[in-house]
């Protein structure tokens, strides 16, 4: 139980990623807060977890400030925060619009800086007695390219420099911050990047398309929403009170290597 | 003439990219001297003073640096590489990589450094696996990334005489890329596989990597140092999935 007694929030709740998270922070004891836009979320279905859902469209400033007021009213603190909601369009620049552009940003970098923003006094509360740790999502495309994600790629380097800069303001009042960087990640956003437009497949049949993928990984697969919130959960925890500022890739080793030549 | 007035040190220059280091050096006006083990190269250009030198041979290293005394740049080319595992690499290819790529480089900035002139540029040839691993190349890797950390440390110790920066060249057109290709099971459709994955669609030459030298080596790269430069295509820019994957 190495949550015990923490309060969380996780946006994207109810998602890929951030549903294994809620799951694991309530394994760990503490008491947490799945914020989306649906009880959904990307998912098809939600079984009851003990979870407490929170409506929250992570663009709109006013659902962030309800999230925190709910939250302020209810347990007066805020021991983590997990920025977890996120999109991607499957374009280049030239194919993407700026109502695409402006809804990655929106989702990706504004919903981490609003939902950051109106947890911090909450997170101070926290911090008295021990850290408080938020933790952003990046992506290992916020240093390398996938062709076709441009967006994407641009609002994950945003993520992670504001991660840096977040660490710097808010550490002396006790709040850690660091990044996540996943790489692929079997989740409905990578599901969507086989069989999406953007993607073509060329010709090939979606399990071609994802054994190609587990092939290039020196682990020969792509991780799981469990390791994510495996390090999202340390990161979370007590144990981690000295890390800050850092943007941890897991990616079962896909950045290590140069690239695999078929040699 | 961005080098004029200015003398050179470049090893490893008998072929590939030290060569294409040390002619583009001349031309931009160097006096340019390069070194390497055994006999002047065929068709090296005359006005290039060339050395038989073994990095490895502390002694010698300090003999030339006597001979070159007042050497304004110092380039680390000379490398080799092993195409072997952790667990497939014997200690003669310990001593082989590691002493010419980290010895080597030592001997050279340790003898070197004492005698630069004031505004000296050394510039190391690191490798893009220096910071990524290429398969099989575990010693080569390695020795790369000793390199860049001893770059940095060249550029925090000893500034502001002197500036030292490495180069990070990809993939290059020479003999060693070639004969990559030919150990292939399809060499054809492994050099199109390669070529694939550079933003450039091409592989570098050894000029580009020179060009990089000459800039790093002129003041207008007076206030570079400690730095890594990669010089890819592209590469390294991209993730490593397949090419036309998607």
């Amino acid at each position: 139980m190495m949550l015990k007694g923490k309060t969380a929030l996780v946006t994207g709740g109810r998602g890929g990623i951030g549903r294994a998270i809620v799951a694991r922070f309530l394994r760990e004891g503490a008491r947490v807060y799945a914020a989306d836009l649906t009880p959904e979320g990307s998912l098809a279905a939600h079984d009851d977890d003990g979870s407490i859902f929170v409506k929250l469209n992570v663009t709109q400033e006013a659902d962030a400030i309800a999230a925190m007021e709910q939250v302020a009213q209810d347990t007066g603190r805020l021991d983590i925060l997990v920025n977890a909601a996120g999109i991607e369009i499957e374009k280049t620049i030239e194919e993407t619009t700026l109502e695409e552009w402006n809804l990655c940003f929106a989702v990706n970098v504004t919903g981490t800086f609003l939902t950051s923003k109106h947890a911090l006094p909450l997170m101070r509360k926290a911090a008295n007695n021990s850290t408080a740790s938020i933790i952003n999502f990046g992506s290992y495309d916020g240093f390398i390219a996938d062709p076709g994600l441009a967006t994407y790629c641009a609002t994950k380097g945003a993520v992670h420099a504001l991660t840096k800069a977040m660490a710097c303001d808010h550490g002396p009042e006790g709040i850690r911050v660091n990044a996540i960087c996943p790489g692929y990640v079997d989740t409905p956003m990578l599901q969507s990047f086989f069989t999406g437009d953007g993607s073509g497949g060329g010709g090939k049949t979606i399990d071609q398309l994802q054994q190609a993928v587990r092939d290039v990984h020196p682990m020969r697969t792509y991780g799981t929403p469990d390791d994510i919130a495996n390090l999202v959960n340390w990161l979370a925890s007590d144990e981690a009170r000295y890390a800050s500022g850092q943007l941890w890739v897991l990616d079962g080793g896909l950045s290590a290597q140069v690239q695999q030549m078929k040699l | 003439m961005r080098l004029a007035g200015k003398r050179a040190l470049v090893t490893g220059g008998r072929q590939g990219i030290g060569r294409g280091i040390a002619e583009a050096f001349l031309r931009e006006g160097a006096t340019v001297t390069t070194c390497g083990r055994g006999p002047r190269p065929d068709g090296l250009t005359d006005s290039v003073i060339w050395f038989p030198l073994d990095v490895t041979d502390a002694a010698a290293v300090e003999e030339l640096a006597i001979a070159t005394d007042g050497t304004d740049i110092l380039v680390n080319n000379a490398g080799v590489q092993v195409e072997k595992t952790v667990a497939d690499s014997t200690d003669a290819d310990w001593d082989a990589v590691i002493g010419t790529n980290c010895r080597g480089v030592f001997n050279m900035c340790r003898a070197y450094i004492p005698r630069m002139p004031e505004g000296g540029s050394i510039i190391n040839i690191g490798s893009i696996s220096g910071q990524v691993a290429d398969p099989s190349m575990a010693l080569y890797n390695a020795s790369k990334a000793f390199l860049h950390g001893l770059t940095r440390s060249i550029a925090v110790d000893h500034g502001p005489q002197i500036r030292c920066n490495a180069i990070c060249p990809g993939w290059i057109e020479t003999g060693m890329l070639d004969a990559g290709f030919d150990l292939a099971t399809d060499p054809k459709a492994a050099r199109q596989d390669a070529l694939a994955r550079h933003a450039t669609r091409r592989f570098g030459r050894p000029e580009d990597i020179a060009s990089m030298a000459v800039w790093l080596a002129s003041d207008e790269a007076g206030f570079a140092t400690g730095q890594l430069f990669t010089v890819d295509g592209g590469l390294t820019a991209a993730s490593p999935l397949s090419p036309g994957l998607f």
